[in-house]
């Protein structure tokens, strides 16, 4: 199959694009697919504590773009799944280290390879967001069902159409069923019609979450949680097959049943 | 709880982060990817096994950060000829 580059972003910091590249990629690469995951956060990275492989790094994509290295050697290999890759970025840099054309180029060398090329965006609209863009196939928003996060969102998702990388994808992150019921959160509803955009994805606050970062095993490669088979169905999306979005189910009954918290 | 030790295994997940962000953070303020500690260690164990015996499972290679200062330790067991740790053997 032809490569796609996935870039996911979000505008706002904090809505979980990070914990959503992570398992998006690792739900693909359990799908059977090769996937490699790109930190795109110079200075800022974080996708290598989620994953759990921060203590493998030895070299990492600005060591490759300047030629410190080969790219072979800075992809680090994730031995939970078949074709599971990571790209680390640095740490100690900005993000001026890598430019919109090194970043396309990077893609470039690393399609033959791959089915998926996951990047994880840093927050903001500046270089970083504009680096990350240019080599994308496809882009996910990531949002919360909260107003600044849907407001930026917004913005982003016009920067997107303007780079002509459009039409963006929504993935709604941490939506609370109940809330939504007792008319408190935004609902996928009132997101899609503020928004225009169409949804891949709703993840539910789960907190098996925090767990699954605490000891950087991303939630698809344990089991069944409700945000691990939202995060399945999003990958299931991504590869064409036609999985409807699931009603949201009130989280104080079949969720607490299920997993017995309060 | 129940559900999440299964899922997860049964020790505490906080504990894990804290004791994997030490670990980052040493490597993220000295600016050395913790990687590197694994190919220092594979040359330290090349070094000194050229000359004498090593137990290479008990090679332990850490860094360290004392108010500025860091500093790589490193431990390496020794093996006697025969096979055991070195001094292991009780002397009359």
């Amino acid at each position: 199959m032809e490569s796609v580059v996935i870039t996911i972003t979000s505008g706002k910091g904090g809505v979980g694009k990070t914990t959503c590249a992570a398992n998006i990629g690792s739900a693909l690469a359990m799908l059977g697919k090769k996937v490699v995951l790109i930190d795109g956060d110079i200075g800022l990275r974080n996708l290598d504590i989620v994953m759990g492989l921060e203590n493998r790094i030895v070299y990492d994509a600005v060591d490759f773009i300047e030629g410190r290295c080969r790219l072979k050697q800075a992809l680090i290999r994730d031995k939970r799944a078949a074709e599971l890759y990571l790209l680390p970025t640095a740490q100690t840099r900005d993000k001026s280290a890598i430019n919109a054309g090194q970043m396309t180029r990077l893609c470039d060398e690393l399609r033959s390879d791959f089915d998926y090329i996951i990047i994880d965006s840093p927050a903001g609209i500046e270089q970083g967001f504009h680096t990350c863009l240019a080599p994308a196939n496809r882009c996910l928003v990531v949002t919360n069902p909260e107003v600044s996060s849907v407001r930026d969102a917004d913005r982003v998702i016009g920067l997107i159409e303007a780079a002509e990388k459009g039409p963006a994808q929504l993935i709604i992150n941490r939506i609370v069923a109940a809330r939504v019921k007792r008319q408190e959160m935004l609902s996928t509803d009132d997101i899609t019609e503020v928004l225009s955009t169409e949804i891949i994805g709703i993840v539910p606050e789960d907190e098996n979450i925090l767990m699954s970062s605490n000891r950087g095993q991303p939630i698809v490669m344990n089991g069944k949680s409700p945000a691990a088979l939202a995060f399945q169905d999003i990958a299931r999306r991504i590869t064409g097959e036609n999985i409807p979005l699931q009603p949201l189910r009130s989280s104080g009954s079949i969720l607490q049943r299920l997993f017995g918290h309060a | 709880m129940k559900i999440v030790k299964q899922l997860f295994g049964s020790r505490n997940s906080a504990d894990t982060a804290k004791q994997r962000l030490r670990f980052v953070l040493i490597h993220d303020r000295a600016e050395i990817p913790p990687g590197l500690l694994e190919l220092i260690k594979d040359d330290i164990i090349a070094a000194i096994s050229a000359r004498v015996p090593v137990d290479r499972d008990g090679v332990v290679v850490q860094f360290e950060q004392q108010n500025s200062e860091s500093r790589v330790l490193v431990d390496v067991p020794l093996l006697a000829l025969n096979g055991e740790r070195k001094g292991t053997k009780r002397r009359p």
